[in-house]
């Protein structure tokens, strides 16, 4: 099995394998894939909050934030939630199994200009699967950057990914905080319970020199960029990562067109200056 | 620039020699209203005084559908298609269809080159012709009314022929073969040139610049009048259909039979569709007809970085093709409060 690198054809995938699958969630699984070409494996590098599209032959392609970091070379990992025909058939791969995967796209979150900076992470549900990315990077670089505090909500304590990084790896971490909070009360559930904005009222988040990084479901944006514009937080120094169908990944498809912009391109990480005059956006 | 002036007998043998050199297209009469590019067999049909094509010229190079490359699902294994790409030629171009090029150009030909356009495109070769504006035509507010880049030929209407803008060295090469076909421009033409363009210029409905139109956009989104006219809106999608600068598309994979084989084809798409928005999950980021008319008033309105203008030329087919007769150019003159007959 041979294929050519295609660099004339971005539209063509490389084909990768499935080495590790591990559920997380009834519906998530992180899937860790390896290009099987040795070359392209070397070339692969990414930044965190880029995406990737992955190719099951026969059924479609979509595009996946990379949950692994670019620190940590070798595999990609894709945390996915089961809700789709293509989602459905890489949830059905067994590990061996080839698929096919391009990339990557999109601009990632400014890690060079966050450097210097504490960084607040605010993720809801799956929206933590690019700011894992993110998070993991900062952790490997932790002289690059200062105080991190991360707030974490879901609907359900079961529904929640990446448990043992949040409760076991990253509070053990030097300057990192966690906070969880979960919809819905739980008999087995110790902590807080509210949507996540309300952990701003159980951690106080000090504006000065800290970009906020924000991913999660849709209606989760509006209320907490309107929370941290009431902390301080300036337009630039709030982050959105934005989910689109994006078709193509190169800016041509246009159907994560935002306004005038493109999240593929232009995103999927916008400031929230960027995107509060974009209509539809959050 | 080079200037010569061809006689319209001439224009015909010179149509000849074009179709000698590639697959030469131009406007023909396709019903009693409709014009389209046609592939051309005799020169004499081709329509020199026509007011749009149905179909933009984009189709020529972004192809309705496309197959993108095809794959072994048990194997894993893909095979390009090879793009084919022969000459083709444009005949009749209006300058709204130019600028029309050159924005699909300034999408699919930047850093992240589209392969399967930039084949195609590259042997594309575009003879531009002058027009007189109907009330549906407003590209002169659009600031694309003369073109002075995106054509290798540029035929200017004049009494006995046509004065040519010879625009490219591909368009040197098209004229400097056939010199008994070809004169040199007198003062008589240039004159006749002038009294054209002043005539065209007093054809239009409407004046002024709608450069500030984006911005009137933005400050005005609540304006009722998008409830009305989405109202109407059968949400078809004729108007991005006929756009020249529209480019959406979708991709799907199709398996053979045998359950082994299968391509991966790409295909227009529209904003004006429901699925267009819908991400998983089943939450659609424009769910109403309102939302996707929306969209598309925003986003033909944006600035294209490399023409500076906006995404819409002005050509009018999104309403001349419109099944409910929603008025584009009467809507956005209601937003921004221009004057002027609609």
């Amino acid at each position: 099995m041979q294929v050519q690198l295609k660099k004339d054809n971005e539209y063509v995938p490389h084909i990768a394998k499935l080495i590790k699958k591990t559920q997380m969630t009834e519906k998530e699984t992180l899937f860790e894939f390896m290009f099987e070409e040795p070359e392209i494996r070397d070339l692969f590098t990414y930044n965190p909050g880029q995406f990737v599209q992955v190719s099951i032959f026969g059924i479609g392609e979509a595009p996946f934030s990379i949950s692994s970091t670019p620190t940590r070379k070798g595999v990609i990992e894709l945390g996915i939630r089961k809700t789709g025909d293509v989602t459905e058939a890489i949830h059905a791969l067994e590990v061996g199994a080839r698929s096919g995967i391009r990339g990557p796209y999109g601009n990632g979150f400014p890690m060079n200009k966050m450097k210097g900076h504490n960084l607040l992470f605010v993720a809801g549900g799956i929206g933590l699967v690019p700011l894992r990315s993110v998070i993991n990077y900062v952790a490997d670089r932790r002289d690059d950057y200062g105080k991190v505090t991360i707030f974490y909500g879901a609907c359900l304590p079961e529904e929640r990914v990446f448990v043992d990084e949040i409760e076991k790896v990253w509070p053990n971490i030097p300057d990192f905080e966690v906070h969880q909070t979960v919809d819905e009360c739980h008999t087995t559930w110790q902590g807080n319970v509210g949507v996540v904005t309300t952990l701003f009222s159980v951690c106080a988040v000090d504006s000065a020199n800290t970009m906020a990084l924000i991913c999660g479901p849709p209606v989760m944006y509006k209320f907490v960029v309107r929370d941290l514009l009431k902390l301080g937080f300036a337009r630039d120094e709030i982050l959105l990562s934005l989910e689109r169908r994006m078709k193509c990944g190169i800016g041509k498809c246009a159907h994560c067109q935002v306004g005038h912009k493109l999240t593929c391109m232009d995103g999927p990480v916008f400031t929230y200056f960027e995107a509060e005059r974009l209509m539809e956006s959050i | 620039m080079r200037y010569v002036k061809i006689s319209k007998e001439n224009t015909y043998k010179f149509l000849e020699h074009l179709k000698a050199t590639g697959a030469l297209y131009a406007p023909q009469k396709i019903s009693d209203r409709f014009y389209d590019f046609c592939a051309i067999s005799d020169v004499h049909d081709v329509e020199f005084e026509y007011d749009r094509t149905i179909r933009p010229p984009r189709r020529f190079f972004h192809l309705p559908d496309e197959k993108m490359f095809n794959f072994d699902m048990t194997r894993h294994e893909l095979t390009p298609v090879k793009t084919q790409a022969e000459h083709i030629i444009l005949f009749g171009v209006h300058s709204c269809d130019i600028v029309g090029l050159r924005i699909m150009d300034a999408e699919f030909l930047d850093e992240q080159k589209d392969s399967y356009y930039e084949t195609r495109r590259k042997k594309g070769i575009i003879i531009g012709l002058s027009c007189l504006p109907d009330e549906y035509c407003f590209c002169n507010v659009r600031r694309i009314e003369f073109v002075d880049a995106g054509f290798d030929l540029f035929f200017h209407e004049l009494p006995d022929g046509f004065l040519v803008r010879v625009g490219t060295v591909t368009g040197h090469k098209l004229v400097d073969p056939h010199p008994e076909l070809f004169e040199e421009v007198s003062a008589d033409d240039t004159k006749n040139m002038e009294l054209f363009e002043e005539k065209r210029s007093s054809m239009f409905s409407i004046y002024g610049n709608w450069d500030n139109l984006r911005y009137f956009l933005e400050l005005r989104m609540d304006h009722p009048m998008y409830d009305r006219e989405s109202e109407i809106c059968l949400g078809c999608g004729n108007c991005t259909l006929t756009c020249p600068t529209c480019r959406c598309y979708d991709v799907k994979d199709l398996p053979a039979i045998n359950q082994v084989n299968g391509e991966r084809v790409r295909f227009w798409d529209s904003c004006q569709f429901r699925s267009h928005g819908l991400v998983a999950g089943d939450h659609n980021f424009r769910a109403t007809k309102k939302d996707r008319f929306f969209n598309r008033y925003h986003c033909k309105n944006a600035y294209c970085p490399e023409t500076t203008t906006s995404y819409c030329v002005g050509c009018g087919r999104c309403t001349y093709f419109c099944p409910a007769e929603i008025n584009f150019k009467r809507n956005l003159m209601e937003i921004a409060g221009y004057r002027g007959a609609v």
